[in-house]
């Protein structure tokens, strides 16, 4: 009890002493002080509240020779470049979308990846920010390279943060210019087939530990792109002759400014 | 002459092709470069050879990391260009001053490409007439060892063409390339090529070689000759035709009525069968739990140890550096850190000079990258090697069995997989856990006893069929192995078994013979897999093993498409704590992935690689 008594007079007198320091700094430095405090912590909470939000990314991904880096510069300046190889680094760029371009008004720029081929691992690091994902496929030359995209694609849907945020999935058929592509129904319907036989085999493990985290469509029915928690749609594009009207109408329907 | 010279970038998009060297390449040797050597973590070679019908190139290449521009030249192989590397770096350093990451189109480099060839060749034509000069004195002493005036000529005309070529190829070589001059080289031997003193050396080593072109006609010829008599001398293989063996007397004892000491319990039948079936889930199918606490930990260890390393001056400079972020990394900067890294990764059992390529590879892909500020070098190096090894050691193609097993099945077909290795590994013991996880997943198997050779092989796997109920095919010992195998793929097609698993018998890398039956039962029977199994107590023989087993079966293929190894099976894996390098050993060198991790003696032992714990243990 003593001792409790002691330190409550000692913190008295600290207080004391505090209080009389502060009464004799002249009182503009404490008002300017706080003001300054203030307006850090006003402007900290301003910043968090309008950051943009996060979701502006669009990911091109697909196999290897599918067309995704030509369509990239595509998007972005419009150009046909005069050659591509196979990527070995990713394609980023924010931007406005080249045929958006000529608009007048607030266009949101939107953040292209450009996923390499052989790297499934690195599409997973962008899915946090992603608003869209185009799954970009060989229409000419489908059939050899069906079973290696449907296992892409089986990845891509049981990815768990694709079903969660609800990530919509566009299915873009390339090279439709040639006169032996394939249609998109007949794509579709074949995705359909293979990513049902890769369900029954239950253990469709991919590279490097990617566990299927969530089992798609309804069991014991067919596959179909329909049964997907997200949405996905088909469509078709040629990156060489420039016709990407229907995948830019994706972008800008999930890009919201 | 070269065929093209191509600047890309990293992200794929060709900035500037040639237009003067209109040929357009047969094949895709540059996407094929791309795939199977810079993404592979080889780009610290010096060349890359591509074969395709009808052409062979060898491609050099240069990375401009800063600016992530790769520059490749294409050029024949058999004409023997010094001045690419030159070139190269010319080119390099010009078009790196005119490079603008927003333009795509380069047309005013054409004339500067012109002048910089000019350039290249004339500088190595004098080279050329300095070496030329000094020739002909050195080689009068030559002369007078060798026979015939024909070789003369063909050394003269070698000397010619080849400014340096390589070494001999062997065989194999031979037989393929046959040209008149020296057809064959190793990328490895143009390298050594550039310093004069060396070439002149290699001149003289060179024209030795054609000389000794009839020479070698002729040997192999013998060679030939005498190798197919030691085939056919081969016993192991052949059905003996002499009639049962005479047991051997040793003293005057009674002989011994019956020598077979097999259980009589094979002829009991059912009673004996313990009902194995389950010992539990296979390790294959369980998840396992990689602790990420731990990374926190490690992190700080390894900068405890650089620490440690660096002397007190050299910590502070790095300091410095780290926070005012240097320029560029220059390879001097970069040495000591790669011989740290390369020191840890063979203390972790990778072979030597898979250690040396990887570093090699990493160094050619930071050298001259814009260091970012507040980060050491240790840590650059550190997160690039990093990302080389889980590209490496990630499959490239799915290794997902029990989809294929499917696939078959529709065909309506048995999948076949054939274990190979050499002796002691584990082959026949992974082969029954490989069953017994088939078996969990409702698919049918069947075993075929192809180890004819090994005492007690056949009934060694009787006992596992019996334990897991499942049909055993077997012709007993001293039968062809590729004759049994193919009679139990028929066997399986008929009784409707989905997978066939044939255990083959050990045999080391080096015994011609013993390869020679193991490609003859590849050929004939054209497996849907042919598993490599490997322990992991193994060190730097992975590499000899792997290679000289892929070399060996592409070698004596007689089909036009050469099966190698599909796959590889990593065994004793739980007797390794953490020296887990013989799994980045053998993937690199084989390029086949890890499908299975054998952690046991059990049936139930037996798991899928983990990437990144694998990654994790090594770096440590």
């Amino acid at each position: 009890m003593e001792e409790m008594k002691q330190w409550t007079n000692e913190l008295q007198q600290w207080i004391h002493q505090a209080l009389h320091w502060i009464h004799q700094i002249p009182s503009v430095q404490i008002y300017v002080s706080i003001g300054v405090l203030f307006l850090t912590t006003v402007f900290l909470l301003l910043a968090c509240l309008f950051r943009r939000t996060k979701y502006n990314t669009i990911v091109l991904a697909g196999l290897s020779g599918s067309g995704k880096t030509v369509l990239f510069h595509r998007f972005q300046d419009g150009s046909l470049p005069q050659g591509t190889n196979t990527s070995l680094d990713p394609n980023e760029g924010n931007f406005v979308l080249y045929s958006e371009s000529t608009e007048k008004g607030k266009i949101k720029h939107v953040h292209l990846v450009d996923v390499p081929g052989h790297s499934h691992l690195r599409l997973y690091e962008y899915l946090p920010q992603t608003a869209g994902l185009i799954f970009v496929v060989d229409a000419l030359e489908f059939l050899p390279n069906c079973h290696a995209a449907a296992e892409y694609l089986y990845d891509i849907l049981t990815k768990t943060s694709v079903v969660k945020r609800n990530i919509p999935v566009l299915i873009l058929c390339n090279k439709t210019d040639k006169v032996t592509a394939h249609t998109k129904e007949f794509i579709r319907k074949q995705l359909e087939k293979a990513i049902d036989r890769l369900r029954a085999s239950r253990n469709a493990i991919s590279a490097a530990d990617i566990s299927n985290e969530f089992t798609l469509g309804i069991v014991g029915e067919a596959f179909a792109f329909s049964q997907c928690h997200n949405k996905v749609t088909i469509a078709e594009a040629s990156g060489l002759t420039g016709d990407i009207v229907q995948a830019e109408q994706f972008i800008r329907e999930h890009i919201r400014p | 002459m070269l065929e093209q010279l191509l600047i890309f970038t990293r992200g794929g998009l060709i900035l500037w092709t040639c237009k003067e060297l209109g040929n357009a390449l047969k094949g895709s040797p540059i996407d094929t470069l791309i795939r199977s050597c810079l993404l592979e973590e080889r780009s610290g070679d010096a060349s890359y050879n591509y074969d395709a019908p009808g052409v062979a190139y060898t491609l050099k290449w240069t990375f401009h990391n800063d600016l992530g521009l790769i520059f490749v030249a294409v050029y024949q192989r058999i004409l023997n260009l010094l001045y690419v590397d030159d070139l190269l770096s010319m080119v390099k350093r010009e078009f790196s001053q005119i490079y603008d990451p927003k333009r795509t189109a380069y047309n005013d480099f054409d004339d500067i490409f012109r002048q910089l060839r000019k350039e290249a060749e004339a500088r190595t034509e004098e080279m050329k007439k300095s070496k030329q000069a000094a020739k002909p004195v050195s080689n009068l002493s030559r002369k007078q060892g060798q026979a015939a005036a024909q070789k003369a000529g063909s050394e003269g005309g070698v000397k010619q063409k080849n400014g340096a070529s390589g070494k001999d190829g062997g065989d194999g070589d031979y037989k393929k390339g046959r040209k008149s001059e020296n057809g064959y080289s190793n990328g490895i031997g143009i390298e050594e090529s550039h310093a004069a003193g060396v070439v002149k050396n290699k001149e003289n080593g060179s024209s030795e070689n054609g000389a000794f072109d009839v020479n070698k006609l002729q040997k192999l010829r013998s060679k030939v000759g005498k190798k197919s008599d030691t085939v056919s001398k081969v016993p192991k293989a052949e059905p003996k035709k002499k009639g049962p063996k005479k047991n051997r007397v040793w003293d005057e004892s009674p002989q011994e009525s019956k020598l077979d000491f097999t259980d009589p319990a094979d002829e009991r039948g059912d009673e004996n069968i313990a009902v194995i079936a389950d010992q539990g889930e296979s390790m294959m199918d369980k998840e396992e739990i990689v602790s990420s606490e731990s990374e926190a930990e490690d992190d700080e260890e390894i900068e405890k140890d650089n620490k440690g390393n660096a002397k007190k001056k050299g910590w502070f400079s790095s300091m410095f550096q780290s926070i005012a972020g240097k320029a560029n990394l220059e390879k001097s900067d970069l040495e000591p850190a790669l011989k740290a890294l390369k020191d840890r990764l063979m203390t972790k059992n990778v072979a030597e000079e898979i250690a040396e390529k990887l570093c090699e590879s990493v160094a050619a892909s930071l050298e001259g990258k814009k260091q970012a500020s507040f980060t050491r070098i240790s840590s650059t190096v550190q997160t690039a090697m990093e990302e080389a090894l889980v590209r490496i050691l990630t499959p490239r193609r799915s290794i997902d069995i029990l989809r294929d097993v499917h696939v078959a099945k529709e065909q309506g077909k048995p999948y076949v997989v054939v274990f190979v290795g050499v002796n002691g590994v584990g082959k026949s013991t992974n082969l029954a856990k490989v069953a017994y996880w088939l078996l969990q997943h409702k698919i049918s198997v069947m075993m075929a006893a192809c180890d004819t050779f090994r005492s007690g092989a056949v009934e060694q796997l009787r006992t596992h069929a019996r334990r897991l109920q499942i049909p055993i095919f077997e012709k007993g010992y001293e039968k062809d192995p590729a004759i049994v195998a193919k009679e139990a793929i028929q066997e399986a097609a008929r009784n409707g078994s989905d997978v066939v698993l044939v255990d083959t018998a050990g045999r080391m890398q080096d015994n011609e013979p013993l390869m020679r039956a193991l490609s003859k039962l590849i050929n004939l029977n054209n497996p849907d897999l042919v598993l490599f199994v490997g322990e992991a107590l193994v060190g730097n023989d992975a590499v000899d093993q792997l290679s000289k087993f892929n070399q060996k079966l592409a070698d004596l293929s007689t089909s036009p498409t050469t099966r190698l190894i599909d796959g590889i099976l990593l065994t004793k894996f739980d007797t390794i704590d953490d020296k887990v390098g013989a799994a980045l050993s053998m993937v690199y060198i084989s390029g086949a992935p890890v499908m299975f991790v054998g952690c046991g003696q059990s049936y139930t032992d037996l798991k899928k690689l983990n990437v990144k714990s694998i990654v994790k243990t090594l770096l440590k």
